[in-house]
């Protein structure tokens, strides 16, 4: 197990070092170069020097590229040109608001995922089996604006149970537990909605798979009785290929956050890489193309070493 | 003696989807006595397999069951569901073909021996660790204590049907059943999981009910055989009767298709099984049988008794009997390849990297290797067949791989004077082309997606040949391996294994090859397929002058087809001779074990005898 951790981390590092690298040079390949962004159309090629000696633009690449290292080891991504702040005062405040949404959409997602697969796995030639299947392809081919905005206008719009955005109220310092969580509600269940439509229809197909594989048939053959052999034999063995696509899903739903931190004016990275796009503020659209690249990363890691915990033969010892 | 199971004219039909239901299994009747062991012998079809999970009342949903399944003095089809599964496990333990998949590979293997133990007895996790200790040790684990908590990845083959076993003994049952529990397996190892099935039989008095395709794997163990084919019962007796006089003409059949040391020719059954929608009225294997009669086809045959054994034929009293013989030509020379060398091996040696290793010591190349094949060296003369013998792990099919390019290796492989090594560019894929190879399972081999004809005409497409040529000359290709030109436009999947197989070796011809690499190409068909498909490459080789390579565990498959044998242990070639010099005198110890777990190289029965009067009687 120490081993798997050894070897797939090293592997991330490695990943890692490229996403940078590749971070790096993506910011130097916009267009007229981040001078010309920050100054516009019409300044002048000595305004344009001028700004580059300042952002550091002047000296031969390979230095630049050590000096973008140097600042990263010590956490300083650059000064947003919009709104004059450090990057990573801004992004640490926006990014524990998209976590507090995602983690929590993904635990709600997984959990009610595992629980509908489970009960179309084992009764999919049934008529719940069936149920659930057509269901899952409705949900799946609704988009996440459109799950969101029906959301907003039945239990925002509708009943009032809920805000229907949430960027004024969050940006008080300490909103308060409940104020947020109010806040979270409606996005969470849009983004666990339209997740689990796709993720409940792989894992009813994983166990039902499953549930055909011989070392079922020889624990019934022991007489254990059904419950017992989906749950503590099964399950276990189903959960591995959902595991690994969850970790591949990161930067899918981080795509998705964008359109969904919109719909609910949530202040998220979505939000943040959505406004700062409108900008052409590039010191923060590649800080979060860094972050969302760390977070796949860290996201496969983190699945590769719960795979090693469920399934023994993934360990390396 | 008293019976423990006792199956009264049971009947199973299944139902798959909204079809009617078909039978599968009809009027089966059979005993199984405490201590004894039941072979109940049939190839794929046969309805074994439905029999014993019949028993267990596992049939999938829809399956309809009728007649007597007595455990004692209780009917098992009279059981409700909670009933029955008391009885599973408890009274009737069961163990499966493949150990590897019929454990939970994400589970201890010591916590699913105590749930089996747990599930009937209530007892705590510590109690029932004590057992599961105990039963451990009794099927031979070596050091039980530390290997509890090991998960089945981590045991070999033989090791992991042993921890079947003993998680099928926890609650001592009556009554054990075997589904091919040795199928699979290297033969040294099948012979002690049979030895130990032998010994706890008899320490518990414990019925066994052993499921084979394979006579001659129970010729040593049974008590009793039953036979089925089709879904009937063609022959039963005791072992001893049975293979002393075998009666019914497909016993007889099933007996003579099994590979014996300085055999002739096999015996190979004509025709196939036919499908349970259209069996015959009559008996089942009259169509394919050689002495069969207008009559036979009009009702199924009462079953007669004659020596020791009952047998449903009409025939029984005319068909030649068993000619006991204990000398059989050990000697038949094999003519001489005075034709010169094709392929010569010199040096090889073929390095794995482990799998598993960081990405850091594989940049680097650091990463620890392990050597699969060290410093073998051969030559295989044209016309010649070459067999290669030896455990899992030996190294035979890494010698397979590396002569057929697919692996890196070091030293020489050199075809007809063209080294491999030096060539580069269409040099080399050409010569590539004349070494073609068999692989194992035929329906992995093949591509799903493609038509048969399409598969068999691809190398012909590397070739340059029309699309007119290449269908016609896979037509006659088809022809020459014994398939009809109909399956040119059907897909893999409706064909039987034994068919694709054939498909699988008129692809490695089409290239024109001067080898072919078999790759235990018969190990996963029934005894009677496997005859059918030696006898056709014997021919062919003899036909086309071809030489292979053939790589088996099966000891009695190689002694028939190959001239010289070379065992392999550990990646290296213990000895290389002359197929029946080394078998009757192998001077290595390790070969002579081999010899030992292989019961049909010993020359003892008559079989030779009943295959030629087959024979002599399906030429007239």
């Amino acid at each position: 197990m120490v081993r798997l951790i050894i070897t797939r981390l090293s592997t991330s590092i490695v990943s890692l070092i490229i996403l940078i690298t590749l971070v790096f040079f993506m910011v130097h390949a916009t267009p007229g170069g981040p001078a010309y962004s920050i100054l516009g159309v019409k300044a002048t090629a000595k305004a344009i020097a001028a700004m580059n000696l300042k952002l550091g633009l002047a000296v031969p690449l390979p230095r630049q590229y050590a000096v973008w290292w140097w600042h990263l080891l010590q956490g300083r991504l650059g000064y947003s040109y919009q709104v004059n702040q450090p990057v990573a005062l801004l992004i640490r405040v926006y990014m524990l608001n998209t976590l507090a949404l995602y983690l929590s959409a993904i635990v709600l997602g997984t959990i009610l995922s595992i629980i509908v697969g489970l009960i179309q796995g084992v009764y999919y030639d049934r008529l719940a089996g069936r149920i659930i299947g057509g269901l899952q392809l409705i949900f799946y081919a609704l988009p996440s604006f459109f799950v969101g905005t029906i959301l907003i206008l039945i239990f925002a719009v509708q009943f009032r149970w809920f805000p229907t955005g949430g960027i004024s109220d969050l940006r008080i310092e300490n909103p308060g537990i409940f104020v947020y969580i109010s806040h979270l509600t409606l996005p969470v269940l849009t983004v666990a909605i339209v997740s689990i439509a796709g993720l409940s229809r792989y894992f009813g197909q994983t166990v039902r798979e499953e549930l055909t594989k011989e070392y079922v048939r020889t624990a019934a053959a022991k007489g254990v009785a059904f419950p017992r052999i989906l749950f503590g034999h099964v399950l276990r063995n189903a959960l591995r290929p959902l595991v690994t696509i969850l970790g591949l899903s990161f930067p899918y739903i981080f795509a998705g956050s964008i359109v969904v931190e919109s719909v609910f004016s949530y202040p998220g990275l979505g939000w943040l890489l959505w406004q700062s796009a409108l900008g052409q503020d590039y010191p923060v659209i590649s800080a979060i193309v860094l972050l969302i690249g760390v977070l796949t990363i860290l996201g496969n890691l983190l699945a590769d070493i719960v795979n090693g915990l469920l399934d023994p033969r993934e360990r390396f010892d | 003696m008293s019976a423990i199971l006792k199956l009264d004219d049971v009947s199973v039909a299944l139902r798959r989807g909204k079809a009617r239901a078909m039978p599968i299994l009809d009027h089966l009747s059979l005993e199984v006595s405490a201590g004894k062991m039941l072979a109940l012998v049939g190839e794929s079809g046969s309805g074994k397999t439905i029999a014993t999970l019949a028993t267990m009342r596992l049939l999938p949903r829809g399956a309809k069951i009728t007649g007597r399944i007595m455990l004692g003095e209780t009917d098992l089809l009279t059981l409700d569901e909670p009933a029955m599964r008391r009885v599973r496990g408890r009274d009737i333990g069961m163990i499966f073909q493949n150990p590897l998949s019929a454990l939970n590979p994400t589970t201890r293997i010591g916590a699913q021996i105590n749930e089996a133990y747990r599930t009937h007895t209530g007892h705590s996790d510590r109690a029932a660790r004590a057992r599961t200790l105990e039963l451990l040790g009794e099927v031979g684990i070596p050091d039980p204590a530390a290997r509890f908590d090991d998960y089945p990845h981590q045991f070999s083959g033989g090791m992991r049907q042993r921890v079947m076993i003993a998680m099928a003994l926890a609650c001592s049952p009556k009554l054990l059943i075997a589904d091919e529990p040795t199928t699979g397996l290297d033969p040294l190892v099948a012979k002690q999981i049979l030895a130990l099935l032998t010994r706890l039989r008899r320490t518990h008095n414990m019925g066994v009910l052993f499921i084979t395709h394979d006579l001659s794997v129970v010729e040593e163990y049974a008590d009793d055989v039953h036979v089925l084919y089709a879904g009937r019962t063609v022959e039963a007796g005791t072992a001893a009767d049975f293979f002393a006089a075998p009666r019914h003409p497909y016993s007889q059949a099933l007996l003579g298709a099994i590979p014996r040391l300085g055999q002739a020719r096999l015996l190979s059954i004509p025709g196939t099984l036919p499908d349970p929608e259209q069996r015959p009225s009559g008996c089942r294997f009259a169509p394919r049988c050689a002495w069969a009669e207008p009559a036979c086809a009009e009702s199924y045959p009462a079953p007669q008794s004659l020596g020791g054994t009952t047998a449903a034929c009409r025939l029984i009293a005319h068909i030649p009997p068993f000619v006991a013989s204990t000398n059989v030509a050990a000697g038949q020379g094999r003519q001489s390849h005075a034709a010169g060398t094709l392929l010569e091996v010199e040096n090889l040696t073929v390095r794995y990297a482990r799998t598993n290793t960081s990405l850091i010591s594989s940049l680097f190349g650091t990463a620890p290797k392990f050597t699969a094949l060290d410093n073998v060296s051969f030559t295989l003369g044209k016309g010649e067949c070459l067999g290669i013998v030896g455990e899992s792990g030996s190294g035979k099919s890494t010698l397979g791989r590396a002569i057929l390019q697919m692996v890196g290796y070091d030293g020489r492989i050199i075809l007809d004077g063209e080294d491999f090594t030096a060539l580069r560019g269409a040099a080399l894929r050409r010569l590539r082309m004349s070494v073609q190879v068999v692989f194992q399972d035929p329906r992995e081999s093949l591509n799903p997606r493609l038509r048969i004809g399409d598969s068999v005409a691809e190398p012909l497409k590397f070739m340059g040949k029309s699309s007119a040529a290449r269908r016609q000359a896979a037509a006659g290709l088809l022809e020459r391996v014994g398939l009809s030109a109909r399956l040119l436009d059907v897909y893999p999947h409706t064909i039987s294994g034994g068919q694709a197989q054939r498909v699988a070796i008129a692809r490695a011809l089409a290239a024109e090859p001067r080898m072919i690499v078999l790759d235990e190409p018969t190990s996963s068909l029934d005894v009677s397929t496997q005859a059918m498909l030696l006898n056709l490459l014997k021919d062919l080789a003899k036909e086309r002058g071809l030489s292979y390579i053939l790589i088996s565990h099966d000891l009695a498959a190689v002694s028939y087809m190959a001239d010289r044998i070379a065992v392999l242990n550990g990646g290296k070639c213990l000895e290389i001779g002359p197929s029946v010099a080394l078998l009757a005198n192998p001077s290595h110890d390790y070969t002579k074990k081999l010899v030992d777990a292989s019961p049909q190289l010993r020359p003892s029965t008559g079989s030779l005898q009943i295959s030629q009067s087959i024979q002599s009687r399906q030429a007239s």
